[in-house]
């Protein structure tokens, strides 16, 4: 209905170094870019200034959808609210005991985080509902009221309610958090079966106490970003991103804050998948790697995986989050990751990186530690011109010093050209991220060899060929705006929001009635929130059942559409186990482990052929350089191309660079490729 | 010859390379085992090892997933018994062999090493890729083989196999999978782990070649023995940053495994020359009854092989070079070093306490790297039956998580596992309760069980399990007696402590047995705490007004030993602490 007189729809991504915008105008059917650095004191004066970079009238703008990196960062800084947590009496201290590992063994001085909230602000409550279901004790409104006037004398802004249990029977859990709201005006307070129905107190209570430490700050910064708004003229419908994907309303949010914890990488997800529909690619391994990590996901039939639980600040000492959260690997490998040699003279890169500042020794503001960047500027495989289209003068001379002497020298390769050991750095931090691709593919049951590889971020292209080839990967797809992907991807993004339920049943008649009506609830229940999300548009349902072999632990999430038969869900796991892992047991007993469904409302978005830009301020005509390809002799001239000005249908052997704002493609020697038609670079990795 | 292709030859870079993609090839199995285990000592455990050894049995390679025991190089032990059995000449390409063998492993039944051989472009043997699963019943008097607590004989804990060929030249040997089929109570959950199993081997063997194909058998040789130099000089590095001399330690086990007060002595002694360390331990006790005993290869030398790694090398790869400056001593007839008849089927049990005091021992030479000790007793609890919500059999093993020791920078972390895990699982309360027959009542921080000092321990734990059904159980629960020691003026943490609560009649206590239980009778488990570093006294009050603030330490216990007297409100009282701690 305002599409004419607001054809705006606007995402802006805020990331580590860069909040980065993507404007589409469906007008003029333009999209316009920009970045500006992220602003720390506050997250809002870095949106704000971005919008105002690409010249948005924020008058003009539909819908607004913003990816943030608040959730995240208030976690691993534990800079969020006091908050006190409930729980089952006996129980108090799930959330210190964790679950007793140790990820590093021989390490005598291993310590997990400290609990989200300390011991001081847990409490208990006298209830009890048994693990197979059955309500052994309600509580007491009166010790709930005592305990609401305990908390009230402890100056915490929010409670978490996470009781044992509350998976299977949420009513106790609901009475205890809705009389604590009631009688806590004021205060925050949020309830672990709110924000799942999956099993596992620790991590249940994990899931609470997060969303109760990060809710009152992320009221403050919603309400700030809206005021912002608002004074800029927009005057329609703000969107945060979620990590499963699917964006949600501020109000959801508010409840929910947690569903933001990996609000800014699932952007490139969402955007991958889309382009592979679009080229009929379905299977695509989607790396992102940037100045401090890579990242890659695995998408299948256009669609990411999810994972749950998730960790915050790792596996090895962090906490887990129950959620619906984009399954991603990430690793410490970037532009900026620094190479060191170790006592015993063996070569390291990253995890610890030069970031902006001071950077690469290249970009000459005191960086004395060569990176990955120094390593592809001595090699000729970016330009000295390559950052801000230009505005930072690259010196490679000094970046082939540091090489030279901090690296060759230190690992024993002083007596040969500096260039083996540049490249050597290259392959060393390729082996962080084919470790990576690995683990997101062949651990989850997949073969890297059946996907294309779609790289973006800005210093994806650069890598792209190498990983391929590495991996025996035949195709690698360069999107357009590799650098500004996420941005991209959250002007794809939808509304969606994903129902599940932990119900451990044997899979068999008797049990399917209760499995179809858990359905029926689910479906009602994401339906209605998402199309209440999206005014005028339907709800669309994907389900899901997960199931496995009884006595099994890992259980296999297989999409259904309909709940016929115990024997037709029987034949498609078994399908699918076969698939997974070559064998099956028809014999052995299957069990339900739970239900899943995904509600989507489509929101207005641009068609993707729309998203490259016409013009690129990058280079000039066509030029050349020369680049190292050590599998090919050396020193190769090698030309270089904009981007802006290569047209669809373009096609080329390797060597070649395409270069644009913000990025650079090496296509490798025996390499080909084409320009698409969403203008998307594709290359053939030669044998 | 393969190295005549020009850039083949090793150079540093190369050499990393290299490095990584061997660690790679286990860690890798390692995550495909786990997923498709159906055992959940496997999946939730992480009782199975993955590794490359070379055509000698030693270590090149070993996933990082599995628990530490299997650093002991289980894995090359195997592949040099089947080298022995069988020859060198009679192991061919698309063998795959298996071996539970006490007299060689040393462990118990159910773990189950497999592996094949790989060979290079030219014929040539290699090395072995190897997976150690622990099969979850391979026969014996009880059901799981190795839970029988009152075992005297390994023949009562199943069956073995000692470097059998599951295949041969690529030929299936159904004879024999049948044998395993009909040794074992679980056929369908144990060829469904010996499938992973075996996929796992072919995978590893099949990524194996592809590297030696690509680098060449020189080339890799050449890589390997760099590797294990150079981590041979970082735990080299470690041993000689520790005073030379001799260090001794003792403690004791509570018996011998069945019943009785009589101790078991646990007395080591570490002798550090420069470089090297020898950690002698022909100071433990003999052959025990119960089933607590391990090999050689089983006991003593992963004992002393993850103490080394702790105090010298905890960050490094695994393999071969980390254990080089290492020498183990150990006289046949310990309980550490058991002949293969005798019982094993908790092999493991002692291992935690062993290490503990290997380095209890080196702390007293190095006291600023020492620390208090820790619960280290597995204290496996089993409750198993037949549901009467269903019919069907459940079995729900645990294991307790307790205080670790305090060190001269630190409080005691925990509740963790022993020393002898490591990324093993607690399970989850709910997924006990909805699986079996069982309500836990509670699981939480055991106030005052941690030893006091400058820095206190970790806090042990207390877990209450209500039965709702007839139900079986056992248990085996050591150092109730021998408590977590505190060092440098610190105090011994709590022991363990394990007592079974009618529905009607008298609590007593129950360690080490086998038992019937009934609907409503609770079994009460208390885990210790870690032993104190430095003396309580010295403890910044504060800390001790946050401790008792949090219920970790009792008033009672600030003023009576840590000396620190508080307020109403629970803050420091200045002036009485002072005069409390001079009068002391």
């Amino acid at each position: 209905m305002t599409a004419r007189a607001m054809p705006l729809i606007v995402a802006v991504d805020t990331g580590g170094t860069f909040t980065d915008i993507a404007a589409f105008d469906m007008e003029r059917g333009e999209v316009v870019y920009a970045k500006a650095l992220t602003t720390y004191g506050d997250l809002v004066d870095g949106v704000m200034a971005c919008v105002a970079e690409a010249g948005v009238d924020l008058a003009r703008a539909l819908l607004v959808k913003h990816g943030t990196t608040l959730v995240i960062n208030t976690l691993l800084q534990r800079s969020g609210a006091r908050a006190a947590l409930v729980t089952t009496k006996g129980f108090r201290d799930t959330l210190e005991l964790a679950r007793g590992n140790r990820t590093n063994p021989f390490d005598i001085a291993f310590r997990r985080a400290p609990p989200l909230i300390p011991r001081t602000l847990r409490f208990e409550v006298d209830e009890r509902v048994h693990g197979r279901g059955e309500v052994l004790a309600e509580p007491d409104p009166e010790e709930i009221d005592r305990l609401a006037e305990a908390i009230a004398g402890l100056d915490v802004e929010a409670v978490a309610v996470s009781l044992l249990n509350a998976y299977r029977d949420d009513r106790n859990e609901r009475a205890v958090a809705e009389r604590l709201r009631r009688r806590l005006p004021g205060i925050y307070v949020t309830a672990g079966t709110e924000l799942t129905r999956e099993w596992y107190e620790y991590e249940r209570c994990c899931t609470a106490a997060a969303n109760a430490i990060v809710g009152p700050r992320m009221a403050d910064y919603a309400a700030r970003l809206e005021r912002r708004l608002a004074d800029g003229g927009f005057e329609s419908t703000l969107y945060m991103m979620g990590s499963n994907g699917g964006v949600l309303s501020v109000e959801r949010t508010l409840r929910e804050p947690i569903a933001l914890i990996e609000s800014g990488p699932v952007g490139g997800c969402i955007g991958a998948g889309a382009y592979g529909k679009a080229l009929g690619i379905p299977d695509l391994i989607a790396f992102d790697m940037g100045g401090t990590t890579a990242k890659c996901a695995v998408i299948r039939d256009g669609a990411f995986g999810l994972r749950s639980p998730y960790f915050v600040g790792g596996y090895d000492t962090g906490f887990p989050i129950r959620g619906s959260v984009v399954d991603i690997v990430e690793v410490g490998a970037g532009g900026g990751s620094i190479a060191w040699v170790d006592e015993e003279k063996r070569l390291h890169i990253g995890p610890r990186s030069a970031g902006s500042d001071p950077g690469p020794v290249a970009f000459g503001r005191g960086g004395k530690e060569p990176t990955i960047t120094d390593a592809n500027l001595v090699l000729g495989r970016i330009g000295a011109g390559v950052f801000l289209g230009g505005g930072l003068e690259l010196d490679a001379d000094a970046a082939s010093s540091a090489i030279a002497e901090r690296v060759a020298e230190a690992v024993g390769m002083g007596g040969r050209p500096v260039e083996e050991t540049a490249e050597g750095m290259l392959a060393l931090g390729a082996v962080t991220m084919t470790g990576a691709i690995r683990q997101i593919t062949v651990e989850r049951g997949y073969d890297p060899r059946d996907f294309a590889l779609f790289a973006f971020g800005g210093s994806g292209p650069l890598y792209g060929s190498l990983l391929a080839r590495e991996l025996d990967i035949r195709t690698v797809i360069v999107p357009p705006e590799p650098g500004n992907f996420s941005a991209i991807g959250m002007l794809l993004a939808d509304a969606r929001l994903d129902v599940a339920r932990t119900m451990i049943r044997d899979l068999g008649e008797e049990t399917l009635p209760e499995i179809r009506d858990a359905f029926a609830e689910a479906d009602r229940h994401g339906a209605g929130i998402v199309a209440a999300e999206v005014p005028g548009a339907a709800a669309t349902l994907a389900r899901s059942i997960e199931l496995r072999y009884r006595g099994q632990k890992h259980s296999f999430v297989i999409p259904v559409t309909e709940i016929g038969d115990a024997a037709a869900l029987r034949e498609a796991f078994e399908a699918y186990y076969r698939d997974r892992f070559g064998h099956s047991d028809s014999a052995a007993p299957v069990e339900i482990v739970g239900i899943r469904v995904s509600a989507y409302a489509q929101t207005d978005k641009p068609a993707l052929a729309r998203l490259p830009r016409a013009e690129d301020s990058v280079g000039g005509a066509a030029a050349s350089r020369p680049v190292w390809f050590g599998a090919a002799g050396g020193w190769i001239e090698t030309p270089v191309r904009r981007r802006a000005a290569l047209p669809a249908g373009f096609e080329a052997e390797g060597p070649l660079i395409v270069e644009e704002y913000g990025a650079t493609t090496v296509i490798g020697p025996g390499d080909r490729c084409i320009v698409g038609g969403l203008g998307e670079i594709r290359i053939a990795i030669g044998d | 010859m393969d190295d005549a292709r020009p850039g083949a030859a090793l150079d540093p870079i190369t050499l990393e390379i290299v490095g990584h993609g061997l660690v790679a090839i286990p860690n890798e199995i390692d995550a495909n085992i786990t997923r498709t285990a159906f055992s959940p000592l496997v999946y939730e455990y992480k009782d199975f090892a993955s590794g490359l050894v070379d055509a000698e049995g030693r270590l090149v390679a070993q996933g990082s997933g599995s628990i530490p025991i299997f650093v002991a190089n289980a894995l090359g032990v195997a592949v040099r018994d089947g080298i022995a059995v069988h020859g060198i000449d009679n192991i061919h390409d698309g063998d795959v062999l298996i071996s539970n063998h006490a007299g060689t492993l040393g462990q118990h039944l159910n773990n189950v090493v497999m592996y094949t051989p790989v060979f290079d472009g030219a014929g040539a043997l290699f090395g072995f890729m190897c997976v150690l699963v622990h099969w979850v019943d391979v026969g014996g008097s009880t059901a799981g083989s190795c839970s029988a607590t009152d075992a005297t004989e390994i023949f009562q804990e199943g069956i073995q196999f000692r470097s059998v060929k599951l295949w041969s030249k690529g030929v299936r040997n159904d004879d024999f999978y049948r044998t395993i089929e009909i040794n074992t109570r679980f056929p369908s959950m144990v060829l469904g782990d010996l499938e992973s199993q075996l996929a796992g081997t072919l995978t590893g063997k099949r990524k194996f070649r592809a590297m030696i194909d690509r680098y060449g058998a020189a080339t890799m040789r050449e890589a390997i023995e760099a590797i294990w130099d150079r981590s041979e000089q970082v735990a080299r590095r470690g041993v000689r940053d520790l005073p030379d001399g001799v260090w001794r330690a003792e403690s004791f086990l509570d018996n011998d495994g069945i019943d009785g007060d009589t101790p078991v002595p646990v007395a080591v002694e570490v002798r550090i020359s420069g470089e090297t360390m020898t950690i002698d331990l022909s100071g433990v006790g003999g052959v025990l009854r119960g089933p607590m005993n391990s090999g050689v290869y089983g006991g003593a030398w992963p004992a002393a092989r993850i103490a080394f790694k702790i105090l010298t090398a905890p960050d490094e790869p695994a393999n071969e070079g980390c254990f080089r400056p290492l020498e183990i001593v150990i006289p046949d007839g310990t309980f550490l070093s058991a002949p293969a008849t005798a019982p094993m089927g908790m092999y493991s049990a002692t291992l935690a306490t062993v290490i503990d005091t290997i380095v209890r021992a080196v702390g007293k030479a190095d006291p600023s790297r020492a620390a208090g000790g820790h619960h280290a007793t597995f204290a496996v609890h089993w409750f198993f039956g037949t549901d009467p919500a269903n019919g069907a059999l459940y079995q729900q093993i645990d294991t307790g998580h307790g205080g670790w020791g305090a060190t001269a920078g630190a409080d005691g972390g925990g509740p963790y596992k022993t020393m002898a895990h490591g990324d093993t699982l607690d399970v989850p309360v709910e997924l006990q309760e909805a699986l079996c027959p069982l309500l836990v009542e509670t699981i939480a921080l055991r106030p005052d069980s941690a030893g006091d000092g400058t820095h206190r321990g970790g806090l042990g734990t207390e877990k209450v399990v209500r039965v709702l059904s007839e139900s079986g159980f056992s248990i085996q629960i050591d150092r109730t007696r021998c408590r977590p020691w505190g060092i440098g003026g610190g105090t011994d943490g709590e022991g363990a402590d394990g007592r079974i609560e009618p529905a009607d009649g008298e609590p007593y206590r129950l360690l080490k047995g086998v038992t019937e239980l009934g609907p409503g009778d609770r079994f009460r488990l208390r885990t210790g705490g870690g032993g104190g570093f430095g003396p309580p006294e010295s403890r910044d009050p504060d800390r001790v007004a946050d401790d008792v603030a949090a219920g970790y330490v009792t008033r009672e216990k600030a003023r009576g030993v840590y000396r620190v007297a508080l307020d109403e409100a629970g803050t420091v009282d200045a002036a009485e602490t002072e005069r409390l701690r001079q009068g002391g």
